[in-house]
């Protein structure tokens, strides 16, 4: 099977920070300098290379090859992912793809982006007619009219939103890769006494956009096992679904794509959520957290707050979740924060956590979100359940 | 109600603020030319007999491009809602307000500001109405108020 016939052999990530004053592509340099020095594999070996659609390389439609030049590849195989804060976790799927395919042999899976610093994008759809003209702010607002649908169906449970900001907080406090504003410990009380920024959405349920890259390399497992790498992560299983119900007007908002690429990635898998061993989900607000663990079968439907409450969520916890502090507590490079979750699952797998290392290194749940349609919750939901292999 | 909302005495309309009118694509031209007259036009799918909202260049529910325009009457109920308390310009000086999404009588989901409510009053499920602000280029700009 093509999915599982690829391997990651390498990881790497660059400090996120608030308006660095870096370019975009310096930490395209950063992060592919670094992902040889860790697998030892020259440069001239790569001859893929899949990167993140970018607020700051919108401007751009010949983004991916630009972006290859910069960073002196020569490539057979250069694409451009552009499903928003899927489009990383939904890059290992495709990358295997191009392997099994044949269209290149070692694959850069390139995210960066610097939001803070240099936004280029125009949003080309619905948002000037109908959004923005009405004064919505973006994904807060979007994410305020989801959450009071919440409420009314199941009840928001503040303690639990509180207990996974906290839980985030203390891992980004352990991760230096997170942005430096982030860094400090919050308590229940910091997180219930947050201003409210579109109610019921307070500040501490909202990522802050920085700057920042991360990447992966993948090869064929053969591959791998030729040139001798001992460990490396395999992908198992992935499913994905773009626009959720968009011929139904009147959809259940708090269902998401998740529901049934969850359920694509545990069947390829050929496993259950009790199998998981750490869950790295994408996080631009704390309530989607929720959703996705119902979504995604660890939950009841309304029930993803008790979940929450029930588990030890932290990195020494029965289910370690988001260990890296996520995006909401290690900053979100714009649109290369699909990559945040994704890298810290694969640190995590490869055993090089430092002192925040989980003890489960088998098997490793992350997801991807992707852009907010009109009216209903996220245009892309990506479910990817990565294992082990030594 | 949540714990927050608590903390929000009253609400501004955004009446003031100074909206550009937006860039319209093809086929959204008619919903905007219906709005100067203050009605509110859907796309009507007639192979589905359905409506849908934003508008699109063809049918979402078939293969269909075969569309029509018909009038509806705009009301409905709140289905969700959110107060804004941040904005950015023109609306930074405007907050908070309140932005819905309103579900149509006709079962299409319109998201507008709510104009003369107050926190205690609004509610999922309430009923609501078309209210019209002008935009600087004689189109006007579907909002909502209660419909009691």
């Amino acid at each position: 099977m093509a999915l599982t016939d690829s391997a990651i052999v390498g990881f790497a990530e660059a400090k996120t920070a608030l308006k660095s004053g870096r370019d975009i592509w310096e930490f395209g340099a950063e992060v592919l300098s670094s992902l040889i020095e860790y697998t030892g594999i020259e440069q001239d070996e790569i001859d893929g290379m899949l990167i993140n659609g970018s607020m700051t390389g919108a401007g751009n439609p010949f983004w991916s090859q630009t972006t290859a030049d910069y960073l002196g590849l020569e490539l057979d195989f250069c694409q451009t992912v552009d499903i928003g804060g899927s489009s990383a976790v939904g890059a290992v799927a495709r990358a295997a793809a191009a392997l099994d395919a044949g269209l290149c042999s070692t694959i850069l899976l390139l995210n960066i982006d610097t939001e803070s610093s240099e936004q280029n994008a125009r949003m080309r759809s619905f948002q000037d007619e109908f959004t923005y003209s009405h004064g919505m702010i973006g994904p807060p607002a979007e994410f305020g009219l989801l959450s009071q649908r919440y409420d009314h169906l199941y009840g928001l449970d503040f303690e639990a939103l509180a207990k996974l900001a906290v839980t985030q907080r203390n891992h980004a406090v352990m991760n230096d890769k997170a942005c430096e504003k982030l860094r400090k410990p919050i308590t229940v009380d910091d997180y219930m006494n947050s201003r409210v920024i579109a109610d019921p959405i307070r500040l501490l349920d909202c990522v802050m956009v920085c700057d920042g890259g991360n990447g992966l390399l993948m090869t064929t497992k053969k591959r791998a096992k030729e040139k001798g790498f001992s460990k490396f992560v395999v992908p198992l299983g992935y499913g994905e679904r773009t626009n959720y119900q968009v011929a139904n007007n009147l959809t259940d908002i708090t269902e998401t794509g998740h529901l049934v690429a969850g359920q694509k990635a545990f069947a390829q898998a050929k496993l259950t959520p009790k199998d998981i061993g750490s869950l790295q989900l994408y996080d631009d607000f704390l309530i989607a957290l929720i959703i996705k663990l119902e979504m995604l079968g660890f939950a009841k439907r309304g029930h993803g707050a008790d979940f929450v409450k029930e588990h030890n969520l932290a990195h020494d916890g029965d289910l370690p979740l988001n260990t890296g502090g996520g995006q909401i507590s290690a900053g979100q490079p714009g649109l290369a924060g699909g990559g945040v979750n994704l890298i810290e699952s694969v640190r995590q797998l490869m055993g090089q956590g430092g002192e925040r290392q989980i003890k489960n290194q088998y098997l490793s749940l992350v997801t991807g979100i992707g852009g907010i349609p009109y009216g209903r919750n996220w245009s892309t939901s990506t479910a990817l359940i990565l294992g082990t292999e030594a | 109600m949540t714990k927050s909302l608590n903390d929000i005495k009253s609400l501004n309309d955004t009446l003031s603020a100074e909206r550009s009118a937006p860039r319209h694509f093809s086929f959204t031209e008619p919903y905007w030319e219906a709005t100067k007259e203050k009605k509110v036009f859907l796309q009507y799918c007639p192979t589905t007999e359905q409506y849908q909202f934003h508008p699109r260049p063809k049918s979402i529910f078939s293969g269909s491009a075969d569309l029509e325009w018909r009038e509806v009457s705009g009301k409905g109920s709140v289905f969700t809602f959110t107060i804004a308390c941040i904005g950015r310009p023109p609306f930074a000086e405007h907050v908070p307000y309140a932005l819905v999404t309103v579900e149509l009588d006709e079962g299409v989901r319109v998201i507008g500001n709510l104009v003369d409510c107050t926190p205690e009053n609004i509610k999922i499920g309430m009923r609501v109405k078309p209210f019209w602000s002008p935009l600087p280029d004689g189109t006007n700009l579907l909002m909502f108020t209660p419909d009691n």
